[in-house]
């Protein structure tokens, strides 16, 4: 009872304990994946835009698979990334169909034009 | 890779590995060998990586977790009824571009 009432101020601490699981994941990553791994964290950020808990703690702990995996088998940081880590990290968070801060805006746009059309008839 | 290639493989990478998945669950770094001896040399792993997130996300196939001898256990990836049904309209999608590309080549000369 009293851990629904902290969750809904607080959001969910499985959530919270599921991302600083894959968050820690991250940290233990041997160099060069330690750095290259922050790196995008810090662009998914920016860049991801994802509002939901679960989307995010899935997207950060597929990354520390990914990059656990890269470690062990000793695969080069390119070879993972590719040419362009933007293109890269892009189609990576583009996977995930979570909501975006953009989604409001974008029911927005379809409203408006649907209105400007509606003035046509 | 040239920017023309990178562009056009973009639109065909995920009926490729819905194609090389027919028959023949494998786990990400099988998927990108494969792609490799397929005549992608180029192919970044992490390309195919994100594009297996995202044909997990919608569903097309089914994951299993496999015990490695070492590290986190590998993901591999099985094509399921609504991936065939997918790979089967990237197919006729893929008749049809070329099909009319190959007229517009004709007509060109």
């Amino acid at each position: 009872m009293a851990a629904k009432w902290i969750e809904l101020v607080t959001g969910s601490l499985e959530q919270k304990k599921q991302y600083k699981q894959a968050k820690a994941r991250l940290d233990d990553l041997p160099e060069p994946y330690l750095t290259v791994a922050k790196a995008f964290n810090r662009y998914f950020m920016y860049y991801g835009g994802v509002t939901e808990g679960d989307t995010m703690v899935q997207m950060f702990s597929d990354l520390a698979d990914l990059w656990e995996r890269a470690a062990i088998d000793g695969t080069p940081v390119g070879e993972i990334v590719g040419e362009d880590p933007i293109e890269f990290a892009e189609s990576f968070a583009q996977a995930y169909g979570g909501k975006r801060w953009i989604d409001k805006e974008r029911a927005r746009l379809n409203e408006a034009v649907d209105k400007a059309k509606g003035m046509e008839s | 890779m040239g920017k023309q290639m990178t562009e056009m493989l973009k639109g065909t990478l995920e009926g490729i590995v819905l194609a090389l998945l027919t028959g023949n669950p494998a786990y990400g770094y099988e998927i990108t060998t494969l792609l490799r001896a397929q005549g992608f040399p180029d192919i970044a792993e992490g390309t195919v990586y994100a594009l297996l997130v995202r044909i997990e996300q919608k569903g097309l196939v089914d994951v299993e977790k496999r015990p490695s001898e070492k590290g986190p256990p590998r993901k591999v990836y099985t094509l399921n009824a609504q991936g065939t049904k997918e790979l089967d309209e990237f197919w006729n999608t893929w008749s049809f571009l070329s099909e009319r590309l190959e007229e517009l080549r004709k007509g060109g000369k």
